[in-house]
């Protein structure tokens, strides 16, 4: 897994890799099962803080992304959207209100802003046909 | 405070009637990186010297690893290591004989680090101390100070004469070795960027007194700025908003929690708000010390703040 993060954003550290992770995730890049590298590792290779690293991993954990099997590795978990419908819609809620809210401010009509989410969309989903093809192609 | 690597209250210094220290209250977690940060002059140094019995403070009290300050100075000498500001030494000693020289002051002195940091820093071992360059004098001291075995680890400004590749070597082994081990660092420093990436607290001082402490991803994730257009936009500071600067119909404002708050009550006004983004470490210390020098000069200007730094 190859995460690169920018320590001089205005976005805090363990924001950027948990969105890293969820992207990959999301884009097929990573699949359930698939091991992560260690909080030590990965705060080694982009010479970060620990505890910022395990604050990603614990956060992404409680979300039902990852679980820790006993001895502590990391792992995609098998069924990543384990929560409740519920809630996660309300986890979606503050970021739809935001694209709302940007969309309107810089003049784009409601159509241009659901058609930009729709692109997105099916940019992810081309990404996880393209991830499927090669595993399939390996095998 | 004994669950605290470095707590303090009120601390106070004061040399020939300037308050280097001034009533400082701080709280350095056990296991983490502390980023210790202030302009040239804000203190940053004098606290070190009291937290390591170096000076005596004019008020206050400290524990560092839960022991008192002055009262139980040599358990506290005995566990910290201390890279000091000024990097030199009069000595033709080589590094390899002055770390012969220091492992006899500290029962847990590791050998195997030490040769592990000699290689990883690449540092000449063999060649006399007065004879290397300022990059490698400076990775001497962390040398030393690395292999001691110290629970607490206190830099200051550890990237003098440092490059790039060495800052980064630092940086890897702050990550790696210092924080998985369960010790803690404070590292007192104005190189922001470094310290922006391996921290995980922060304490930006200011004058000698604490202008901000917290955790760095809570300070990020709370700084906002905000930019607005709109008539009889508010102009005022608050315990929220930071700064305010205005150009014609917009006004810039920095507002330090609650931003989304403050921004939809903009709006309610009639305000349209074009930009709330985050803010790097760089210009949250930027504008905190600008609030300091409004609150402490008062219309004096820039330049009676200019020279009250340099003393």
């Amino acid at each position: 897994m190859l995460l690169h993060i920018n320590p001089s954003s205005g976005v805090p550290i363990y924001l950027q890799i948990e969105n890293q992770v969820k992207h990959y995730i999301a884009s097929g890049a990573l699949k359930p099962g698939n091991a992560l590298p260690s909080v030590r590792q990965v705060a080694a290779d982009l010479r970060i803080n620990p505890n910022t690293v395990a604050r990603a991993y614990q956060n992404l954990e409680r979300d039902g992304v990852l679980q820790t099997v006993q001895g502590g590795r990391t792992y995609v978990a098998e069924n990543p959207t384990g929560l409740l419908k519920a809630e996660r819609i309300r986890r979606l809620l503050p970021h739809a209100r935001q694209i709302a809210v940007e969309g309107t401010q810089l003049r784009l009509d409601p159509q241009e802003i659901i058609d930009l989410v729709r692109q997105e969309l099916n940019s992810l989903e081309e990404a996880h046909e393209r991830h499927g093809d090669l595993v399939r192609k390996a095998r | 405070m004994k669950d605290m690597a470095i707590w303090s209250e009120k601390l106070v210094k004061v040399y020939s009637q300037v308050r280097a220290v001034d009533e400082l209250s701080l709280n350095v977690p056990r296991g983490g990186i502390y980023g210790f940060l202030g302009r040239n002059g804000a203190g940053k140094t004098s606290t070190i010297k009291i937290l390591l019995g170096l000076t005596r403070p004019t008020a206050g009290q400290a524990t560092v690893l839960g022991f008192h300050v002055g009262r139980e100075q040599v358990a506290i000498l005995e566990r910290t290591a201390y890279v000091s500001e000024n990097k030199s030494l009069y000595s033709n000693l080589t590094a390899r004989e002055l770390a012969r020289f220091t492992r006899g002051f500290y029962p847990n002195w590791s050998d195997e680090a030490a040769t592990k940091y000699a290689r990883s820093f690449e540092i000449p071992m063999d060649r006399p101390f007065s004879k290397l360059s300022q990059g490698n004098r400076t990775k001497v001291f962390l040398l030393l100070a690395l292999a001691q075995g110290a629970d607490l680890l206190v830099f200051d400004e550890p990237a003098t004469g440092l490059d790039p590749v060495g800052v980064d070597e630092f940086l890897r082994v702050l990550a790696q070795d210092v924080v998985s081990e369960g010790r803690t660092a404070l590292i007192s420093s104005h190189q922001l960027s470094d310290v922006e990436q391996v921290a995980d607290h922060v304490g930006l001082i200011d004058h000698g007194r604490l202008l901000l402490e917290a955790r760095l991803d809570d300070i990020k994730s709370q700084f906002r700025l905000i930019i607005a257009a709109g008539n009889a936009l508010p102009q005022t500071k608050t315990a929220e908003v930071v700064s305010v600067t205005s150009e014609g119909n917009f006004c810039k404002y920095v507002v330090k929690q609650n931003a989304d708050d403050f921004a939809a009550e903009l709006r309610r006004q009639g305000a349209t708000v074009t930009e709330v983004s985050p803010l790097g470490l760089r210009e949250i210390f930027l504008e905190l010390v600008r609030k300091e020098e409004v609150c402490t000069s008062g219309n004096v200007g820039g330049m009676a703040a200019a020279v009250s730094h340099s003393i």
